[in-house]
């Protein structure tokens, strides 16, 4: 089973420009007053990285193995999160994101050992083969898409960003948030681009 | 700052209430947009199902040639045209498919935008029906239940129908029912139930093996639990096909005509065909979609979610759906 080559790159720089631009956010939000979700935002720049280098082996920056690390104390912490405020109320954002970490461990787990950077050809091309069982990938797919809907249908009551500074004029002058709905937009680029590749692994 | 940004991300508590628009509080969920959320994931499982390699191969165009073939000139001759259209062009045809139905997916799950991609799916799903499934089979003599008549896409279509968003005010039983009316969508039941029940006894499906051939043909390509399923129901029905085809006819008979019953005693009816929908499901090898090479669920998840959205919430639900609706400004399921 092969991928479309031109179709691995396209969502390649469609993860690049998700992390590009994540990656911005986290600077003006050090550099300036202006809050975010650091860790949301992190965890969006490390997806889109990974997953450009999982779709184009010559943007892979990191070898096999360390990927793993990281995602897996990705996972921790959102696990750490949900516990956090479990007690509060139900933050199914974090579980979003906990289920992304875990679809990402496993394409690396399942994806990079056969996926060799190779001359010319997508890495989507060597997928399949090792997952153990394609019904897992499937599920996590379902599962995916069923959070990028959720966001999607979450994003009309996420406030622009023009009615955040409306709200702060109101108050107290205190920071605006960066835009969430293109943080919203970033989780539903990264959720529909896993969705593909993990159905890229059904045998 | 990190817990802020989360808060505004998740319901912009950041604005003051005062200072948010209406159109910022968030609706709170009914039954009806949760089905329309459902159907979006399934919209976005199709969609990147059509990004598989195979679909972008000729041989996709020649699977979507072949509906062609015992279907009368009026029917063939346009799918057999599209077929040779799509042959010519298969890669930017099929991305453009995809990209169709991922649109359709997220237009469905983006509110502003729900009644536009529900439109377009309807459109989409006509033309898919006609060009890429022959109509179902339906007049080639070869559509059965088992084999994912009346044609999923059909349902995608049927679906939107059902759960087009009703009028503010608006208060129905069930999800179905909530912008065309109870009795249109009982009507529909009726005909698509009663249809597959039809279906069951015609000789694609009553012939002795027929249903077996079906059932074992299914498991070429699917994963080694999926086949063994498939490979002992086939066996299974190898010596009582005919029995089956009539049992399956009664029992999709009972489901076509049970909507009609009062409120306590259609659960069970509806209950029973959403069983109905797994066990077809599971004849149509859960739709191919383990094969990497299929290109939706088939009919069974739809058929199951058909079923769902014919059911009327128990009084407690129908309440707090009554009351996120009023709460939200959204016309949703409330009561009966």
């Amino acid at each position: 089973m092969t991928g479309q080559p031109w179709l691995a790159a396209t969502f390649a720089v469609v993860m690049i420009g998700t992390a590009g631009y994540c990656l911005t956010r986290l600077a003006v939000s050090w550099r300036g007053s202006r809050p975010t979700d650091r860790q949301v935002d992190g965890m969006h720049v490390l997806m889109g990285v990974t997953m450009a280098g999982m779709l184009v082996p010559q943007l892979r920056l990191l070898s096999a193995g360390r990927w793993e690390i990281i995602f897996a104390a990705c996972a921790v912490l959102f696990m750490y999160r949900i516990a956090r405020a479990a007690a509060s109320r139900w933050r199914s954002h974090d579980v979003q994101h906990l289920l992304g970490c875990a679809a990402m461990l496993y394409m690396l787990v399942f994806l990079a050992p056969l996926a060799a950077p190779r001359t010319g050809s997508a890495a989507i091309s060597m997928l399949g083969a090792a997952a153990p069982d394609s019904a897992v990938p499937l599920m996590l797919a379902v599962a995916l898409l069923g959070c990028v809907v959720w966001t999607a249908d979450r994003m009309s009551s996420i406030a622009r960003v023009a009615q955040l500074t409306a709200g702060q004029s109101r108050v107290a002058a205190a920071p605006v948030p960066l835009s969430p709905r293109l943080s919203a937009c970033c989780e539903i680029a990264t959720g529909v681009t896993m969705g593909y590749m993990l159905i890229t692994m059904l045998t | 700052m990190t817990s802020q940004v989360a808060d505004a991300w998740r319901r912009t508590p950041v604005v003051p209430a005062a200072a948010a628009p209406a159109a910022t509080v968030p609706a709170a969920p009914d039954m009806t947009r949760g089905l329309q959320l459902v159907l979006a994931v399934l919209w976005l499982l199709d969609a990147v199902l059509q990004f598989q390699a195979v679909m972008f191969t000729p041989g996709f165009a020649r699977t979507l040639g072949a509906t062609a073939h015992g279907n009368p000139a009026v029917i063939a001759a346009p799918i057999a045209w599209s077929a040779r259209l799509i042959e010519q062009h298969a890669v930017v045809a099929d991305a453009g498919f995809a990209a169709i139905q991922l649109l359709i997916g997220l237009g469905i799950a983006w509110r502003p935008t729900i009644k536009v991609a529900l439109g377009a799916s309807i459109a989409w799903s006509l033309g898919v029906w006609w060009l890429g499934e022959g109509l179902g089979s339906l007049f080639n003599g070869t559509a059965s239940p088992a084999n994912g008549a009346p044609g999923a896409v059909i349902l995608y279509g049927l679906l939107a129908v059902l759960l087009w968003p009703p009028r503010a005010g608006q208060r129905t039983s069930y999800a179905a029912a909530g912008r065309i009316g109870a009795q249109p969508a009982r009507l529909l039941w009726l005909v698509l139930w009663g249809g597959l029940a039809g279906l069951a006894l015609a000789p694609a499906t009553a012939a002795p093996r027929a249903l077996s051939t079906m059932i074992a043909g299914m498991s070429g390509a699917e994963p080694a639990w999926l086949a063994r399923i498939d490979g002992q129901l086939a066996r299974l029905l190898s010596h009582h096909g005919g029995t089956a085809a009539v049992a399956l006819a009664i029992l999709l008979g009972l489901i076509a005509v049970g909507i009609y019953l009062p409120e306590p005693a259609r659960r069970p009816v509806l209950a029973l065909a959403i069983l109905a929908a797994a066990g077809l499901w599971l004849a149509e090898g859960l739709g191919g979609i383990l094969t990497g090479a299929g290109t939706d669920p088939n009919t069974g998840p739809l058929l199951a979610l058909l079923a769902i959205a014919y059911w009327t919430p128990s009084r407690p639900d129908r309440e707090a759906a009554s009351a996120g609706a009023t709460g939200s400004g959204a016309a949703g399921v409330s009561r009966a």
